[in-house]
């Protein structure tokens, strides 16, 4: 393997068949940083996301991060935790229940909730939720992911 | 500076170091958006399909890897010193986030050729990982506004969207997804 992969996850995650119902999932921390929320990746065509004035004017105390990105933090954790198997045949369904402010520090977590036999191994239901530092809950969801299967 | 006061509004600059030509740049363009726009709800009719092909370069994987600074090397097709790479992860080659194909949707479902909806609010997405994108494929993305509804004095739009690969067909991701309009 090249120097390169290091800091890669492990190919299959770190959930194995033996994972039981209840496991928690660590996550991933991000700063919720105006420079990033800027980004011409989210398109710089809402001001609600990157700039305060603007934001004010439509009711928000800051600017708020796309979901897209609180999404993302989760679909890393995924990624970690699932590996290859979250590429495919997995589903994963966030609902935005209250907005990021810049600045914010954001945390991602999920617990195993089901795990229902399927072939040789089992297909996961993973509650996933994003929260900041005084636990309030940002964004809500679970995910299925196949494993062992 | 309170935020939190509906009195007092923030500065331009409250939040990231600027100089009064880029104040200025901000508050232009900032304008123009808002001088142009339509809310989302009225550009949109139930019905509406849209779909557009996007080439994801290793550069825009990047970009987007970056912007939620997923450091994962199974979606680095490009690198600063030997630029395009073939990569490595566990498909082979290096494969797209999984939800990268998610964020771009909104330059389908938005139409491009209008000025965008300001004031928007993504607030949920269902979406179905099919199999993974290899870096360099060129996506199909359809969406199609299947609703519009409002609920607790706020107005919904819900497009289903499916993207494919442009050339082979094979089915990639699928999603239903609602945005809060204006």
């Amino acid at each position: 393997m090249s120097i390169r992969n290091y800091g890669a996850p492990s190919p299959d995650g770190l959930i194995t068949v033996a994972t039981p119902v209840g496991h928690e999932l660590i996550g991933v921390k991000k700063k919720a940083a105006i420079q990033l929320m800027g980004s011409r990746v989210w398109g710089r065509f809402n001001p609600n996301h990157w700039d305060p004035l603007y934001a004010a004017e439509t009711g928000l105390k800051a600017p708020i991060q796309t979901g897209e990105m609180s999404s993302a933090y989760l679909a890393e954790m995924c990624v970690n935790h699932f590996g290859r198997n979250f590429f495919s045949n997995a589903r994963m369904t966030c609902k935005y229940i209250a907005s990021t402010y810049a600045n914010e520090i954001i945390s991602t977590h999920g617990v195993v909730r089901e795990k229902t036999p399927k072939g040789a191994g089992f297909r996961f239901k993973v509650e996933i939720w994003a929260e900041n530092s005084q636990g309030e809950k940002k964004t809500v969801g679970w995910v299925e992911a196949d494993v062992g299967t | 500076m309170s935020d939190d006061s509906p009195d007092l509004k923030p500065a331009t600059d409250s939040l990231r170091p600027m100089t009064e030509i880029q104040i200025r740049q901000t508050r232009e363009f900032v304008e123009g958006l808002s001088s142009e726009s339509q809310t989302y709800w009225d550009m949109v009719s139930v019905g509406d399909e849209l779909s557009r092909d996007l080439h994801i370069t290793p550069e825009l994987v990047i970009l987007y890897a970056d912007g939620v600074e997923d450091y994962n090397p199974w979606y680095e097709g490009w690198r600063m010193d030997q630029w395009h790479i073939a990569g490595t992860s566990p498909f082979g080659a290096a494969v797209v986030p999984p939800l990268l194909v998610s964020h771009f949707v909104l330059s389908v479902q938005f139409d491009h050729t209008k000025p965008f909806a300001i004031g928007s609010i993504h607030t949920l997405h269902d979406s179905q990982i099919i199999a993974p994108i290899p870096i360099g494929s060129t996506v199909r993305i359809h969406t199609k506004a299947i609703d519009k509804f409002i609920r607790r004095e706020r107005r919904y739009v819900r497009h289903e969207v499916t993207v494919t690969d442009a050339v082979t067909a094979q089915p990639y991701f699928i999603e239903t997804r609602d945005i809060l309009s204006l």
